[in-house]
């Protein structure tokens, strides 16, 4: 039997923000019936970046994947796959992943694909990196995951302005574990829940036009049209107190593990509110319970990594760790796995 | 029922000595964001999933209380 290391392992991670920010005081400003400190205290978040004019998801993906080079000292040459997570594409076509490996300067016998996740998505593209490596097709994968929000918001919808940030995240997952390193994997869709979390226009299915730029005031008194996000925190909350417990329980009982043996529970990062809810629900302690929120907002599909990026750069997350990893909303999809970080 | 009273004093901004089933939620902090801590104070409680459209409909905290179903 060969010794050779055969298994995935998540290797590296670096995360890009951009410049422009946005504070509680310049939203208490705007929503008046709401203190910037009401605003912290419900959201834990004080400060969310926003992409210029012109800034899209694939320019902040390109700055995370240089400072993933950079920082961690990482040869391109050596990169064979690029998966990039994005709710925001530069065109219909072709895939932001074909452009960023040529703007990276990755080798031509790179694949490189997009996928149509959000919060769920950095752990479905570990599960899809895990396959491709572990099958023998692929040694080197890079995952990028990006996402410019703020671009689909209304700007007189606190319901969801006062949660979202954009920003990027650069992830190396690489054959070169002995022993597993990542997995197992728990994936779940439910399309039901797809209209209570959705920018319904700009799509094949409601091309944008006048009628779908006329805004409305909801009963919240929140403002957007159907080419803006639209929210029904609601439902997302129901979604969530069920889905999450649910998912996490079968996650441990798939891998033989109970919540004694994971190190750190590191859930996408959607708001204070939300984390701590599911935290006293599944009765998670606190120092197992990573939330790193306060200057980045929710970055959807980048939370995961910017969260271990930070948790290692505090001292948190030390190498060999068990984290315990899990991505919930859009779609409905969720998606939750174990990680030696 | 206390610990759901203290939760919703906290929801609606109000010392718990407010709290009372008569309460008219509109002369609080009765917002989007209120009744979705609803919906989270009354799982973590009561092990129940209530409804936002239904909770929205509520007058009263007497409304909010009478969604609620008694534990089997």
């Amino acid at each position: 039997m060969s010794a050779s290391p055969r298994h995935a392992q998540l290797t590296a991670v670096a995360s890009h923000l951009p410049e422009a920010m946005l504070t509680n005081d310049a939203l208490a400003q705007e929503f008046t019936d709401w203190s910037a400190q009401k605003i912290l205290d419900k959201t834990g978040i004080a400060v969310r970046h926003l992409a210029a004019a012109g800034e899209t998801a694939s320019d902040l993906a390109f700055h995370a994947a240089e400072k993933l080079f950079a920082e961690h000292d990482i040869d391109r040459a050596g990169i064979d796959f690029l998966i990039l997570c994005t709710q925001a594409p530069d065109h219909l076509l072709p895939s932001s992943a074909c452009v960023l490996q040529q703007r990276l300067g990755l080798s031509t016998s790179c694949g490189a694909l997009d996928f149509n996740l959000g919060c769920s998505g950095f752990v479905y593209a570990l599960a899809m990196a895990q396959g491709l490596i572990e099958a023998g097709i692929r040694r080197q994968v890079l995952i990028l995951t990006a996402d410019t929000y703020s671009k689909l918001i209304n700007p007189r919808d606190r319901s969801v302005r006062t949660l979202f940030g954009d920003g990027a995240a650069a992830s190396l997952v690489t054959l070169g574990a002995a022993e597993p390193a990542l997995g197992p994997f728990v994936l779940g869709t439910d399309g039901s829940g797809a209209g209570n979390l959705i920018v319904p226009a700009g799509g094949m299915r409601l091309a944008r036009s006048a009628a779908t730029a006329v805004e409305r005031e909801d009963a919240s008194g929140n403002w957007r049209s159907d080419n803006d996000l639209f929210m029904d925190g609601a439902e997302i909350v129901q979604f969530t107190l069920g889905a999450v417990p649910r998912t996490m329980q079968e996650l441990l009982t798939t891998a033989g593990k109970t919540l004694a043996d994971i190190d750190h529970v590191i859930f996408h990062q959607a708001n204070k509110f939300m984390l701590d809810a599911l935290r006293r629900k599944i009765k998670i302690p606190e120092e197992k319970f990573v939330i790193e929120i306060d200057t980045v907002g929710n970055t959807v599909s980048s939370t995961i990594p910017i969260a271990i990026a930070r948790a290692r750069q505090s001292g948190r997350i030390r190498r060999g760790d068990l984290a315990l990893l899990l991505g919930f909303g859009v779609g409905y999809s969720w998606a939750g796995t174990l990680a030696r970080l | 029922m206390q610990e759901f009273f203290d939760g919703m004093a906290d929801i609606l901004e109000i010392d718990a000595a407010q709290v009372a089933p008569a309460l008219v939620l509109a002369d609080y902090a009765w917002d989007s964001l209120a009744i979705i801590s609803t919906i989270a104070l009354v799982d973590d409680l009561f092990d129940q999933m209530l409804d936002g459209q239904a909770l929205a409909a509520c007058t009263t905290l007497a409304d909010v209380q009478a969604l609620i179903k008694p534990k089997a």
